[in-house]
């Protein structure tokens, strides 16, 4: 079996069996099917922030993820969910592989995930994060550590171009409501 | 004394009705709480508090050719004032949301704490003016990146009207999560402190389904005794009810499109 090496995350090559716009439902496709295998996402995003991620799957549930870009170069674990969370829509596709082969991927504990953080933060749909949690074994609900969350709001130059992109947003819209004149100082 | 409080979150589902009735239940108190749903859109206070069957409501009070009075649409429930919004298409189609400004200037007169629950999207006028009229928000978060950055925006539409944040409280929050350290994190990004972290809870689900806040019933839970500290670190800011008044009717609000 050939392998597809994504960053460090080494992957054998699997068969697609789903390629859509959308990580909510991949999510869901990949739990109701119980894959074992991973999804490709990629951000629709013109932008060049969006680059691609790969998530794992151990029977349908969420196991590892790497993603290309992050605050300090390639990122993985809940950092890399971090940097997967991008407003906007992705695109992707799931790939399929006999059960087992992924074992040796899902033993490197700096790429693992909590089962339910994916659903959560990339599709923001607590009820699929909470089915997700419901069908992953024990121990990997464990999963302690920092968050994606904590990722996330460590990363001060994101959070600041959120806020002036919210900041700009408003004062458009302010103007075509008539509500320009409400605007503060 | 009054102030005006925009409850609001930036997206749905983050239990933001729930958490301004909590608020308005565990301030009144100590002070005289009137809440109104000002969700025009998407009400829904009407189902946590039973009165979906409510005769006169606040789409009443926002068409033009209204004959009903603000007070019409007052129930005194659950020792709170409470001013829901009907939930009728038409009704809301038809509605002037300018004319909250009327609304909230005349409930703003004869209570101490008015709270705003305002619309989760930032699409339109109607759901942007909560944040307008009101002079400090409360940004209910859920401990999950897409609330967080939602909240953040919506932080920044209101300070783009002045409006500053009063204090975030984190709801649904599940025991294995860091949420001290993301509370801690976050502070550096809010306007305002932590006010509480609320853990998710079926309490407020089963409230939900029975029609009534949480706090009237489950005020045992441990979500209630949150909400209840939530309340404690809101500094309730004094302001004069006339100047306060004033300055809604004074808000310069064009005639809607």
């Amino acid at each position: 079996m050939s392998e597809t090496a994504v960053g460090e995350l080494d992957l054998p090559r699997g068969t697609l069996v789903r390629s859509r716009v959308g990580v909510a439902g991949a999510l869901e496709a990949a739990l109701s099917r119980d894959l074992t295998g991973y999804a490709r996402i990629e951000p629709d995003s013109l932008l060049a922030d969006g680059d691609p991620g790969v998530l794992t799957f151990a029977d349908g549930v969420p196991v590892a993820a790497y993603c290309e870009r992050g605050a300090k170069g390639d990122s993985r674990g809940v950092d890399a969910l971090a940097a997967l969370a991008v407003p906007g829509p992705c695109t992707v596709e799931l790939y399929e592989l006999p059960a087992g082969s992924l074992d040796r991927v899902h033993e490197q504990p700096s790429f693992t995930v909590p089962p339910g953080a994916p659903a959560e933060e990339l599709a923001d749909d607590a009820t699929l994060a909470e089915r997700t949690r419901e069908r992953a074994p024990e121990e990997a609900t464990d999963r302690g550590g920092a968050s994606a969350l904590e990722s996330f709001l460590e990363d001060e130059e994101r959070i600041a171009a959120i806020q002036e992109e919210a900041r700009a947003e408003a004062e458009k819209r302010a103007a075509e409501w008539g509500l320009d004149g409400e605007l503060g100082e | 004394m009054v102030e005006a409080l925009a409850v609001a979150s930036g997206k749905g589902g983050v239990g933001k009705t729930t958490s301004t009735l909590a608020l308005g239940m565990a301030l009144a108190d100590e002070y005289d709480v009137t809440v109104v749903d000002a969700d025009t859109g998407m009400a829904n206070l009407c189902f946590h508090t039973g009165l979906a069957d409510a005769n006169t409501t606040l789409q009443d009070l926002l068409l033009d050719d209204a004959d009903a009075t603000v007070e019409d649409a007052v129930y005194e429930r659950f020792g709170l004032s409470l001013v829901p919004c009907g939930t009728s298409l038409s009704a809301f189609r038809e509605a002037d949301p300018t004319l909250l400004r009327e609304v909230v200037a005349e409930l703003a007169a004869d209570t101490d704490v008015l709270l705003l629950d305002s619309a989760a999207a930032l699409g339109s006028q109607s759901a942007v003016l909560p944040l307008v009229l009101a002079d400090r928000t409360v940004v209910v978060l859920q401990p999950t990146i897409p609330s967080l950055s939602d909240g953040l925006k919506v932080q920044e539409y209101a300070r783009s009207y002045g409006t500053e944040t009063a204090g975030v409280l984190f709801n649904r929050v599940r025991d294995d999560e860091a949420i001290d350290r993301v509370a801690e994190q976050a502070e550096r990004y809010f306007g305002g402190p932590t006010l509480a972290t609320i853990p998710e809870s079926d309490a407020a689900r089963a409230a939900r389904r029975a029609g009534e806040p949480l706090l009237a019933h489950a005020p045992d839970s441990d979500a209630a005794a949150a909400y209840r500290r939530a309340a404690g670190r809101l500094e309730i800011q004094d302001g004069d009810e006339g100047a306060v008044a004033d300055r809604f009717r004074s808000a310069v609000i064009p005639e809607s499109p």
